[in-house]
């Protein structure tokens, strides 16, 4: 079963996120996460073969929603005076801001689909880069749904190992479930040829517009548990460095597939949170410390080195399967390609 | 309508003409290398942004000297950039040229924090031609001398550039091999000649932007030209990035616009100018995908 | 004794698992017009692109005047004398007529260009008249002027012409050969791929028969009204 190993691993993580201190346990968090919003990205990228550089858009506005409306009713009217009445006056609790979060991710990302779906190419990737840009100008000076320039915090950190693991595994076993079903089966032959894809019936902006909406819903559900993770969040955290990270993250991996994405994201978070330590001193035998700002370099030449090197990423955009034992590997490659 | 049009005035007019010619310089800039390699190099603001370092760097020398090394140093890191990232990465899809160049673009940002941070402070001052940002009065209106230069500049680059595809016969090979590279080196065209040609001259440009910004921003910060570059990248697309004048025209286009809308806006709103903008360009997008002054031409970039 | 231009010994091209060209021998002499012909997908075309280096051979030499060129990039290939007229002319429709042979200038080393253009415009008036026009208003029979001119125009040792007469109707047919004709009495030596059996092996000094990637016979001049020798070539 294909869902089997990138959601072991998964909870592999999320077990040991509970065993390990309280300074190493952030590391395991933020791989959780980023497991959730990556996959969440590859749900449209992955199985359309579109690239899109907003999805960030819709962690953000997850991220946000559920943040803001999660702040304790006593504080908030204090600390974001200039807010909607509606989201001032109101206050909930953590599973309805996650449910909150990824309704509204869903229904921004279907809003932006419907016109841009339209578009393929370089065209759709500069588009859905103007709608980061705007989600992000808007997020940051529009004080009325949010608190702008400055930091949101006092959010309730409700992400723990248990939250971080249920959140991860959901979104993996709904990414699953999508692209095995008939409207995912659809998307990916749109990928491969759209043109053969029209001429057998499928409609490609609509397949294209539900991936993206679901997506949207996905991503803007990782937001959340980011939020609840970090317990606060600016308009820069989730904007292009994030956007890098995470089209790191599946690139590396291997974009067409979902153990490609699961496993980008472990393997890349793990290579960030190790290079986070290493700049302020790490034993490995011998005392690593690197200069600050090395991350950065690291995890993009490692990215640019994937792609030269390797474009389909280390998986090779295959998911994993276990071997039928009595056929050769050659033909078992024959038989199946690609993904699924 | 009246009454929008007549909150332009002179001084943002010209201002919007000046930020459409730093602007059409550096879709110049792009459209150059895309032109021969299909590549959009994502990292080509950090091209500008090291030539303001370097001009920051050697702000003790004379400006003239100080200049010269911005070049060198820009032009250098371009053609390393190509033999290191663009030649490996040649007949590979758009998409993934454009992310592969989108980490490279990280990876200078983050090399020049790391060597700009070593005096504790980020950011560096280009004091030296900090003085050609002076206001001056021409025909009854105020416009900073930097702004006269800038366009001025980009009319005698353009026009150079023009002459120099057109009457030329490196000039005839780099359009041919934009046009048609396969048929171009049938014909003999070294690839590689016409290719590195293009980058230097794209290099070149860039060092000229790297002077005119810094001149208008002296604060150098390995932010520096990151948001023009994605502006300029929207603005080429959108005006078609596969023709090199209509890729220039769409740089100068979005500048223009950015300008004018700068100055639509009421006060308290010009925070709102990067949504006003970009939702402009979705909108052209939409009605025009393949570019905005592309007649009806299909684009020949399409998967991922 | 006329020099041997151009040898292929044992070429073999791939495309994966199947063989497009398969152990494929023969050589042009200087001076002469050696034809290729044979049924659709019988490898001519895979053959001429394999000697100017747009596909790689799998095995075999190539040879161009005693030195080996297979495998070399085109443009290199092109600048060693080597000048093909490809199938479909591939002319740059926005460049101008005269921008158009100036770029088949690339692969020459000398200089006087002019003269060269000059030469392209004796052969076909109708390129001199339309030298400033873009390439893309040129008719069908005109672009195929313009693309075997571009050709010529670098003065190569070897002239590679991959279905010249494709889509043309028969007096433009007839103006090709009788073109290639003329461009032989000035010593040009030419490989030439072609569909029209009959009028190829008309007007070569010698036709190869090419199917299913191999050679499969060679005929002369005097068997082009033999009906029956070109069917059961093709078919055999």
């Amino acid at each position: 079963m294909q869902v089997v190993a990138p959601a072991a691993l998964v909870v592999a993580v999320g077990i040991a996120s509970s065993f390990v201190s309280g300074a190493n346990e952030i590391y395991f968090l933020d791989a959780l996460v980023s497991v959730a919003i990556v996959v969440a990205i590859y749900v449209f990228i992955g199985n359309s073969g579109v690239l899109s550089f907003g999805q960030i858009s819709f962690v953000a506005v997850g991220a946000f929603i559920a943040g803001v409306m999660t702040v304790p009713l006593d504080s908030k009217a204090g600390v974001l005076p200039q807010l909607f009445p509606v989201l001032r006056d109101h206050t909930i609790g953590n599973v309805p801001s996650l449910l909150l979060a990824t309704a509204t991710g869903g229904v921004f990302a279907f809003l932006v689909g419907l016109p841009l779906m339209r578009l393929s190419g370089l065209a759709a990737g500069i588009a859905t880069l103007a709608v980061l840009e705007i989600t992000h100008n808007l997020l940051r000076e529009w004080t009325k749904i949010g608190p702008g320039a400055t930091t949101l915090s006092l959010v309730p950190e409700t992400t723990g190992p248990l939250q971080a693991t249920i959140g991860a595994l959901v979104v993996v076993a709904v990414a699953f479930a999508y692209q095995r079903s008939r409207l995912g089966r659809m998307l990916r032959a749109t990928r491969e040829d759209a043109a053969a894809a029209r001429g057998v019936g499928v409609n490609v902006h609509a397949q294209r517009l539900w991936a993206f909406t679901l997506s949207g819903a996905l991503a803007a559900f990782s937001g959340a548990l980011l939020v609840h993770e970090l317990g606060s969040i600016t308009t820069e955290q989730v904007y292009l460095e994030l956007t890098f990270v995470t089209l790191a993250m599946l690139v590396v991996g291997g974009v067409s597939s979902l153990w490609g994405a699961v496993l980008g994201a472990l393997v890349v978070s793990g290579v960030n949170s190790f290079l986070t330590e290493a700049e302020q001193g790490v034993d490995v035998g011998l005392t690593l410390d690197l200069p600050s700002g090395t991350r950065l370099i690291l995890l993009g030449s490692l990215m640019a080195l994937v792609l030269i090197l390797r474009p389909a990423g280390l998986t090779g955009g295959r998911e994993l399967r276990l071997s039928p034992p009595n056929i050769g590997s050659a033909t078992r490659r024959r038989l199946s390609p690609r993904g699924d | 309508m009246i009454g929008l049009l007549a909150a332009l005035d002179a001084p943002t007019v010209v201002e919007a003409f000046g930020l459409g010619a730093v602007y059409s310089l550096m879709a110049v800039g792009i459209g150059l290398v895309f032109g021969v390699l299909r590549l959009v190099n994502f990292a080509y603001g950090q091209l500008v942004m090291v030539g303001a370092y370097t001009l920051a760097f050697t702000a003790s020398w004379p400006v003239a000297a100080s200049i010269v090394a911005c070049y060198a140093v820009v032009v250098a890191l371009s053609l390393a950039m190509d033999r290191a990232v663009f030649r490996p990465l040649r007949g590979e899809s758009p998409a993934v040229m454009l992310v592969t160049t989108f980490a490279i673009a990280f990876v200078l940002q983050a090399v020049a924090l790391l060597i700009d941070i070593r005096d504790d402070t980020i950011g560096e001052i280009a004091s030296s031609i900090a003085s050609f940002n002076q206001a001056i009065t021409v025909a009854g209106v105020d416009v900073r001398k930097i702004t006269i230069a800038a366009m001025v500049i980009a009319v005698v680059v353009l026009a150079l550039l023009a002459v120099l595809l057109t009457r030329t016969t490196i000039g005839l090979h780099m359009r041919a091999a934009a046009s048609d590279i396969g048929t171009a080196r049938l014909l003999g065209v070294q690839a590689d000649r016409v290719i590195g040609f293009a980058v230097l001259l794209s290099g070149l440009v860039a060092a000229t932007v790297a002077v005119i910004l810094t001149v208008q921003n002296p604060f150098v910060g390995p932010e520096f030209a990151l948001r023009e570059t994605i502006v300029v990248l929207v603005g080429v697309v959108v005006g078609g990035i596969d023709r090199l004048w209509t890729a220039t025209l769409g740089g100068f286009a979005i500048g223009f616009a950015t300008g004018l809308i700068n100055g639509l806006l009421p006060t308290d709103k010009t925070v709102y100018l990067p949504s006003a903008v970009f939702a402009l360009v979705i909108l052209v997008l939409l009605l025009r995908p393949s570019g905005l002054f592309a007649w009806g031409r299909s684009t020949t970039v399409e998967r991922v | 004794m006329a020099e041997t231009v151009l040898e292929l010994v044992s070429l073999e091209v791939r495309y994966g698992p199947v063989a497009a060209v398969r152990n494929l021998s023969f050589r042009v002499l200087e001076g002469e017009i050696v034809g290729l012909i044979g049924p659709n997908g019988a490898g001519k075309s895979t053959t001429l692109h394999a000697i100017t280096g747009l596909v790689p051979a799998s095995a075999g030499l190539v040879r161009l005047a005693g030195r080996p060129i297979l495998g070399q990039p085109p443009e290199r290939i092109a600048r060693a004398g080597v000048a093909l007229v490809p199938e479909g002319r591939r002319i740059f429709a926005d460049f101008t007529v005269e921008e158009n042979l100036r770029l088949g200038l690339a692969a020459r080393r000398g200089r006087d260009g002019a003269r060269s253009l000059d030469s392209a415009y004796e052969l076909f008036p109708i390129l001199q008249e339309f030298r400033r026009r873009p390439a893309g208003l040129l008719s069908g029979g005109q672009q195929q002027q313009l693309a075997i001119g571009r050709a010529l125009v670098a003065q190569p040792r070897l002239l590679l012409l991959d279905e010249p007469s494709l889509g043309l109707g028969p007096t433009l047919v007839d103006n090709v050969f009788e073109a290639l004709g003329r461009i032989r009495e000035r010593g040009m030596t030419i490989l030439l791929v072609e569909q029209r059996a009959q009028r190829t092996v008309a007007l070569a000094d010698r036709t190869y028969v090419l199917a299913n990637g191999e050679r499969r016979l060679r005929l002369g001049p005097a068997d082009a009204d033999d009906t029956d020798k070109l069917v059961a070539a093709y078919l055999g």
